[in-house]
């Protein structure tokens, strides 16, 4: 059974907005999915659609199982969510706010243990009006925790979190995954996902453009290493053949310059021998695409290597969508 | 149950609150005004003492305590968020209805009853030669708690009929503007219209149907429930508390309307809530 999983589901709002389109993704069980995009990219909007704060335009979605929109109270006892931007109650205490999620999912919980696990046990009893936005993060964080469920549902939960939060947030999310938890979370910045995530799906314009795990997308944007090769004088690019060499996908020349797109980084030293032999080199610049670059160029953001890998990433879309 | 986990959270939430508190207040000074009134007068009598009470109560205090208690309750959760934590939880929509309903309700009725003991200590204190109706006041206080439930009730209707703060106060105003203060005390009301309508058509109309349009708002059927607590032969009263008059403008059938004001708005708000995106 996936712990995730929707079927052709869409929001429409009004005739303009198409906040998710068409979205079929499958999230298994006990795996740590990363879910990416740029803000707007309708990352929020389905995941309040897989908690029905939403209800689909069209389509579908199950939550361990169960009928998001008819199975609601099946789905909300077996799960933690950390809500995006949602705010505490001003006038409760960290440990009255355990104590509610407790009380309400009807399970006894060890509240000093978890205000402990997320790192606030010395301001359990004071109120969260007072609370910094990482503190509040932290009890948010908590709160998903209690009665240990079965899926974590987390949206952005790094926000508002300094460096040290990130990684006791990482740690702790590993820790659960390794117990069984199916944990489930957005993000807008890869970083951020990479260390922890074993697969992600990238969103862009409410579409699924990329959906992969971490491995085989590193793996995709270290094969689109390029090169530059900068010469004493400009060469006739024809004449350096420099695509005979095994492993290079095409070369351009740019007066002096030589720039070559290989399948992996290794190919990059036999380019510059290769023309070492053949003209003068100056100088030599390297650039790994990153998982960064490959992000962006998911997500149509600025690029600092606009045009090396596009032609693969519309591939990779086309096969996304298939 | 889940109504109540819900509850039991928004009571402790909301009871920190100081503002909540403060109508209330209001309502215990303007009974110590009554009372202070009623102490220099050779004969003070505890029902005009209810009377006063019954009016300004009525047309506004009541009013006020309810909706400033209530109508933030769901609408200011949905702004800030944090509706989004509570639906999480295994509880459903309705039972965020029904649990900010008792939530808000307990805030009012104990609020209200700390108004009335203190009422009762004013009156031996203030005016110790008045006789107290016990029974008299135990009536009144019941029929105003029922009064500030209807109100309560409509406001958590209106809070959850609401995306944001503002729209819920709009709302819970333009309420309180058109079925009080419109519908009761300015001359345009609908019973100077119904009354101008019959009069235009040559309809013939009876005066048991003027008072049941006027009783239509729960503010009218508070008024008019008055005949349940105050004795019949109380003389701003006798008017209308001939036992010859039909059953939609006896004292009981108060209650009944009050009971309406009560489940429609909120089986309404309740609906609205339920289908509405959370966004």
């Amino acid at each position: 059974m996936a712990a995730i999983e929707t079927t052709s589901l869409t929001k429409r709002y009004g005739d303009s907005v198409l906040a998710v389109d068409d979205l079929d993704l499958t999230v298994e069980e006990g795996e740590i999915f990363g879910f990416l995009g740029p803000n707007g990219a309708g990352k929020s909007t389905t995941i309040n659609m897989l908690l029905d704060f939403v209800r689909p335009t069209d389509g579908s979605a199950t939550v361990l199982g169960y009928d998001a929109q008819d199975e609601t109270g099946e789905i909300r006892e077996r799960i933690g969510v950390l809500p995006e931007g949602a705010t505490l109650y001003e006038r409760l205490t960290a440990r009255e706010h355990v104590e509610w999620v407790a009380d309400t999912k009807g399970v006894d919980t060890d509240v000093d243990a978890l205000l402990e696990r997320v790192g606030i046990l010395e301001d359990a009893d004071r109120t969260a009006g007072g609370f910094s936005k990482g503190m509040r993060q932290r009890l948010g964080l908590g709160m998903a925790l209690v009665g240990d469920p079965e899926l974590l549902l987390l949206d952005e939960p790094s926000s508002g979190l300094d460096p040290t939060g990130i990684q006791d947030m990482r740690e702790l999310l590993r820790a659960e995954a390794d117990s069984g938890t199916t944990v489930f979370f957005s993000s807008h910045i890869l970083s951020e996902v990479e260390a922890v995530c074993d697969r992600v799906g990238i969103m862009n314009e409410g579409q699924l453009v990329a959906l992969d795990s971490i491995e085989n997308l590193r793996d995709e944007s270290t094969g689109a290493a390029t090169i530059d090769v900068e010469l004493a004088e400009a060469v006739d690019p024809d004449a350096l053949d420099v695509g005979s060499i095994e492993g290079v996908q095409r070369v351009s020349a740019d007066g002096d310059t030589v720039t070559a797109v290989c399948d992996e980084p290794a190919v990059k030293v036999d380019i510059v021998r290769h023309i070492d032999e053949r003209a003068i080199v100056t100088d030599i610049l390297s650039t790994d695409t990153s998982l960064e670059e490959l992000f962006n160029q998911y997500t149509g953001a600025e690029s600092a290597d606009e045009g090396s890998v596009a032609p693969e990433a519309e591939q990779r879309e086309q096969e996304v969508s298939a | 149950m889940s109504a109540l986990s819900v509850a039991k959270r928004d009571f402790l939430n909301v009871r920190r609150a100081k503002l909540v508190w403060i109508p209330a207040l209001l309502y215990a000074l303007f009974m110590l005004i009554f009372y202070w009134g009623q102490s220099s007068r050779p004969e003070p009598d505890f029902y005009m003492v209810l009377w006063s009470l019954a009016g300004i109560g009525g047309a506004l205090v009541i009013p006020l305590v309810a909706i400033v208690a209530a109508y933030l309750s769901i609408a200011g959760e949905r702004e800030s968020g944090s509706i989004r934590y509570q639906l999480s939880l295994p509880v459903s929509r309705s039972d965020v209805v029904v649990g900010k309903l008792l939530a808000r309700t307990g805030v009012v009725v104990a609020s209200l009853l700390i108004a009335f003991a203190i009422g009762i200590v004013a009156a031996q204190v203030l005016v110790p030669d008045m006789t107290l109706e016990y029974d008299g006041y135990a009536a009144f206080v019941a029929l105003t708690l029922l009064y500030a439930l209807a109100y309560v009730a409509v406001a958590v209707a209106i809070s959850a009929a609401t995306a944001s703060r503002s729209r819920a106060m709009s709302g819970a105003i333009g309420f309180f503007f058109v079925f009080n203060l419109g519908w009761n005390f300015l001359p345009v009301s609908p019973v100077q219209m119904a009354r101008f309508v019959f009069e235009e058509l040559g309809v013939d109309y009876s005066d048991s149907l003027l008072d049941l349009i006027f009783s239509l708002s729960p503010t009218g059927a508070y008024l008019n429930g008055m005949k349940l607590v105050f004795p019949d032969d109380f003389t701003a009263l006798q008017a209308t508390t001939a036992g010859s008059n039909p059953f939609y403008i006896q004292g009981w059938f108060m209650l009944v309307i009050l009971a309406g004001w009560i489940v429609v708005p909120l089986l309404l708000g309740a609906w609205q809530f339920r289908r509405t995106d959370l966004g």
